[in-house]
C-alpha cells in the first residue's frame, strides 16, 4: 500500500510492539522480513534469512547494535553486513557476507518498511494514536466490506457500532491474511480503548466469515 | 516434593518452572513418556489413574493436576505468585487458570501429533489453537491498556506459568506466533524474569548476556 | 521424473521392540508404508500398492526400501561389542529435509547457541580445524580430530571437558558420531541419527546410542538426547528454504562447515538429491 511509481511503504508493525533490544518477524510485499530495534533505538529491516544456513534472523537475538542469528550466532549491522563469526573469533568476516536490508521509517508510532526506493515519506497519521495490530484471515476486500467502507491512502475509516470512530491500517500479508493496524483517536480514554479493541474483533470475525463464504468481492 | 516429570512435556515444565522462580527444590523422578509410555503403567497408574503426568508427591499429598500443583508450590515459598488477592485479580487468575486447559487440549494436542505421532484431527486441534490464541492476545492487549503486562496484574502469577508453555511451544505444532504481538511481548516478560529456566523447544535468550570478547587463540 | 538414487537404499521404518501383529502405517519418500510383525514374529513392510518389501533388522529398529538394496546395510561394528547400553531414543517427527536434519547433525558449531550450558557455551564457540574426507572404499564421508569445549557433554559427564567427535555419512539419511567417553577415556560413545524420510520435507527421526555408562537410568539417557534433538527441532523447522540446497552459491559455509560442504558434494556426486533443492531460486 501507499505505492509511488518507484515503490511503496507497508506499515509492518507498531513501534511499541518492538522494544529495544528485540527483533520479530513481520512481511512486506517483497518477503518476510526480521524487523529489530537495537539497545539504543534504532529500528532496522533484514531478509528473514540468514546467508549461513538459511535460518530465520527473527528468531535470533539483539545485543548493542547488532541481530544475531540464534543458529551458529553469526551476528549483522543494519547495513546487513556480517560484523561476527563466533566458530571464527579471530576473523573479520568478508565484505561479501551480508544480508538484505529495507529502509525503515517510524512516525506515529508506526514502523513502515520501504519495497524499492519510494520518493514520499509515509504518511503522517495526525490526531490519532496506534491501539494494536492484529491478523485476520481474510483478504482486504473482505475486510472492507465488513467495515462498509473502502481504504484510502490514510487507511480505512470505521464507523463501528458501540464504539467511536476507528481508522485501520491494513497491510495485506500474503495467502489471504491481513495484517491489521488499529488506530484511534489519541484523546480516547480507557473505556473507549477497550471497547475499540473488542469491536475489531468483532470485525475481524464477520469479515473472515465473509472470506469462508465467498461473499466478499 | 517430588515430581513424576517428562522433560517434552509442556505440563511438566510448568511444575520445573514455578518451583525454579520460587526457589523450590525438586526432587525428579524422570518418566519414560515417550517411547515407552510409561505413565500408563501400573506404578504410575496407581498414583494418578487418569493416566497423566506431572505428578506431584509430598507425604501422603499427591497432586495430579499442574494448576493445584503451582498454587501448592507458591503456597509454600512465593506466595506473592498467588496474587494481592484483589477480587478482580483473584478472578482473572482463576479465569487464565481454567482457559489453560483449553491450550493444553488444542496446542498440546497439535504438539503431540506433529511431533510425537499421536493420532488426532490435526486441523480441528490447530484451529482450536488459533482461537485459544487469539483469545489471549486480546487479553493480553487489555491487560496493556491498563498498564499490567501480565494476565492478572502488572506482577506475574501462577496464572502466567500455567499459560506459558503450551503458548511458548505452539510452533511445534505447526501453529506460528509471528501473528501476536502481545503474547510476544508478554512471552519475553516471562524470559526475562530472575531464575527462569527453559525446557527444549524454548531457547536461552542470549541477549541477556553481554557479547563475549574473546582474542582468537585463547579458548 | 528421473528416480532418485536414493530409492535404493535402506530406512529407518521403525523401532522393533515396538511392533505387532497390528502393524504401523507411515510413509516412505511418499509412498504408503505398513510395518508389521508377522505369525512368526518377523517384521514385515507392505508398500501402499501391495508390494512386500526389503526387510532387516539391526540397531533396534525395522530398515526397508522402496527399491532394490544394492548392499547391505552399513555396518557399526561397535553396536556388537559387549558391554554397551543400546538406548531406543524413540520417534520424533521434524518438518524440514531429511538431509536438513542429517547435516544439522554433523554441526558443532550451534552447540553454544542452540544447546547452551549442555553441548556448549560462549565464550567457548571457537570451532578449531579438523579434518574431513570421502572414504573411497567405504564410500563414506568422514570428519575427525573434531574437537569442541562443553559444559555437559553427556548425561554421565560432571562438569566441563573438551570433548573430541568423529562423524560419519554412511547413507544419505544416516549419521553415526563417536565422540569421547568420560567413564572409559580409551573407548568412543556411539550416538546415531537415523532419518526416515517421509517426504521431501518432511521426516521421522529415530536418534539411538551406544554408550559406556553402567549408572545412568535409562530414562535419563533417552530424556537427555530427546533434549538434545528438540532443540535442534525447532531450528531445523525454521530454516529457508526447506530443501537442502546444493547449489554452492545459495548458502556460505566457513571453516566449520567443511563436514557439511563435503556431504553436499557427496549426495550431488550419487544423485541422492531427494530432500534438496539443486538450483537456487
Ligand atoms: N492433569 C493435567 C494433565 C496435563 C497433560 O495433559 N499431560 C500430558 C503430558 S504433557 C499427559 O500426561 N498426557 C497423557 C497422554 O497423552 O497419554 C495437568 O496437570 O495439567
Ligand atoms: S544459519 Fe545463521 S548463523 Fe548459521
Ligand atoms: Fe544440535
Amino acid at each position: 500500500m501507499l505505492s509511488d511509481k518507484t515503490g511503496s511503504w507497508t506499515p509492518v508493525a507498531l513501534s511499541a510492539d518492538l522494544p529495544a533490544g528485540t527483533v520479530m518477524p513481520a512481511r512486506t510485499p517483497a518477503g518476510r522480513i526480521a524487523l529489530w530495534r537495537s539497545q539504543s533505538g534504532r529500528a532496522a529491516a533484514s531478509a528473514d534469512r540468514c546467508p549461513h544456513r538459511g535460518m530465520r534472523l527473527s528468531h535470533g537475538f539483539v545485543r548493542g547494535e547488532a541481530l544475531s542469528c540464534i543458529y551458529h550466532g553469526w551476528s549483522y549491522a543494519r547495513t546487513g553486513n556480517c560484523l561476527r563469526i563466533p566458530a571464527h573469533p579471530g576473523l573479520a568476516p568478508p565484505e561479501t557476507i551480508r544480508v538484505e536490508t529495507h529502509e525503515v521509517e517510524e512516525c506515529g508510532g508506526v514502523i513502515w518498511v520501504a519495497v524499492g526506493v519510494p520518493t514520499a515519506q509515509p504518511p503522517g497519521l495526525e490526531g490519532v494514536a496506534p491501539l494494536r495490530s492484529l491478523t485476520a484471515h481474510a483478504a482486504v476486500a473482505a475486510i472492507e466490506t465488513a467495515a462498509g467502507a473502502k481504504a484510502g491512502a490514510g487507511g480505512l475509516v470505521w464507523q463501528a457500532q458501540d464504539a467511536q470512530q476507528i481508522r485501520l491500517l491494513l497491510a495485506p500479508q500474503g495467502d489471504e491474511q491481513t495484517l491489521i493496524h488499529v488506530l484511534l483517536d489519541d484523546n480516547s480514554s480507557l473505556s473507549q480503548r477497550i471497547a475499540a479493541s473488542r469491536a475489531v474483533e468483532r470485525l475481524r470475525r464477520t469479515a473472515e466469515d465473509l472470506q469462508t463464504k465467498g461473499i466478499a468481492p | 516434593m517430588k515430581l513424576y516429570d517428562y522433560v517434552l512435556s509442556p505440563s511438566c515444565y510448568k511444575v520445573r518452572l514455578m518451583a525454579a522462580l520460587a526457589g523450590v527444590k525438586l526432587e525428579i523422578r524422570p518418566v519414560d513418556f515417550h517411547p515407552g509410555a510409561e505413565h500408563r503403567g501400573t506404578e504410575l497408574l496407581a498414583l494418578n489413574p487418569a493416566g497423566s503426568i506431572p505428578i506431584l508427591e509430598e507425604g501422603d499429598l499427591i497432586l495430579t493436576e499442574s494448576a493445584a500443583m503451582l498454587a501448592y508450590l507458591a503456597a509454600k515459598a512465593a506466595p506473592e505468585w498467588l496474587g494481592s488477592g484483589a477480587p478482580e485479580e483473584a478472578a482473572r487468575i482463576q479465569q487464565w487458570l481454567s482457559f489453560a486447559h483449553r491450550l493444553t487440549a488444542s496446542l498440546g494436542g497439535a504438539r503431540l501429533h506433529e511431533m510425537l505421532l499421536r493420532p488426532g484431527d490435526i486441523g480441528a486441534l490447530q484451529a482450536q489453537g488459533i482461537a485459544a490464541l487469539r483469545e489471549l492476545e486480546a487479553g493480553l492487549v487489555e491487560q496493556g491498556l491498563r498498564g499490567m503486562r501480565f494476565l492478572a496484574s502488572d506482577q506475574p502469577t501462577v496464572a502466567d506459568i500455567a499459560c506459558f508453555p503450551y503458548v511458548a511451544l505452539a510452533p511445534d505444532g505447526g501453529i506460528p506466533l509471528d501473528p501476536y504481538p502481545a503474547i510476544r511481548l508478554w512471552s519475553r516478560a516471562i524470559r526475562g524474569l530472575d531464575n527462569f529456566i527453559e525446557m527444549p523447544g524454548i531457547h536461552r535468550l542470549h541477549e541477556l548476556r553481554p557479547e563475549p570478547h574473546v582474542e582468537p587463540g585463547e579458548v | 521424473m528421473m528416480q532418485d538414487a536414493m530409492v535404493d537404499e535402506w530406512y529407518p521404518v521403525g523401532l522393533f521392540s515396538q511392533l505387532d501383529v497390528n502393524g504401523r502405517k507411515t510413509a516412505l519418500m511418499g509412498e504408503p508404508i505398513e510395518v508389521a510383525l508377522d505369525a512368526e514374529d518377523r517384521a514385515k513392510v507392505t508398500c501402499g500398492d501391495g508390494r512386500t518389501l526389503p526387510v532387516c533388522v539391526r540397531y533396534g529398529h525395522v530398515w526397508s526400501s522402496l527399491g532394490k538394496p544394492q548392499k547391505d546395510l552399513f555396518a557399526i561394528p561397535e553396536a556388537d561389542q559387549p558391554g554397551r547400553r543400546l538406548v531406543d531414543v524413540g520417534v520424533i517427527r521434524v518438518r524440514c529435509s531429511p538431509l536438513r536434519a542429517v547435516e544439522n547433525f554433523l554441526d558443532i558449531a550451534h552447540f553454544p547457541f542452540v544447546h547452551t550450558d549442555i553441548l556448549g557455551a560462549e565464550p567457548h564457540t571457537e570451532v578449531e580445524d579438523y579434518k574431513v574426507e570421502i572414504r573411497q572404499q567405504e564410500d563414506e564421508v568422514w570428519a575427525t580430530q573434531v574437537k569442541f569445549y562443553q559444559p555437559k557433554a553427556a548425561k554421565s559427564a560432571s562438569g566441563g571437558i573438551t570433548t573430541e567427535y568423529m562423524y560419519r555419512v554412511p547413507a544419505p539419511t544416516c549419521s553415526v558420531l563417536y565422540k569421547t567417553c568420560p567413564p572409559r577415556p580409551c573407548e568412543w560413545d556411539v550416538i546415531t541419527l537415523f532419518v526416515q524420510p517421509l517426504a521431501e520435507d518432511l521426516c521421522d527421526v529415530w536418534p539411538w546410542m551406544a554408550l559406556f555408562d553402567d549408572v545412568t537410568p535409562m530414562t535419563d539417557l533417552i530424556h537427555f538426547q530427546q533434549t538434545i534433538f528438540l532443540q535442534d527441532r525447532s531450528i531445523l523447522e525454521n530454516q529457508i528454504p526447506r530443501l537442502l540446497p546444493l547449489d554452492p552459491g545459495m548458502e556460505i559455509p566457513t571453516r566449520a562447515d567443511l563436514t557439511s560442504v563435503a556431504y553436499r558434494r557427496w549426495l550431488k556426486r550419487h544423485n541422492y538429491t531427494y530432500g534438496a533443492q539443486l538450483v537456487a531460486q
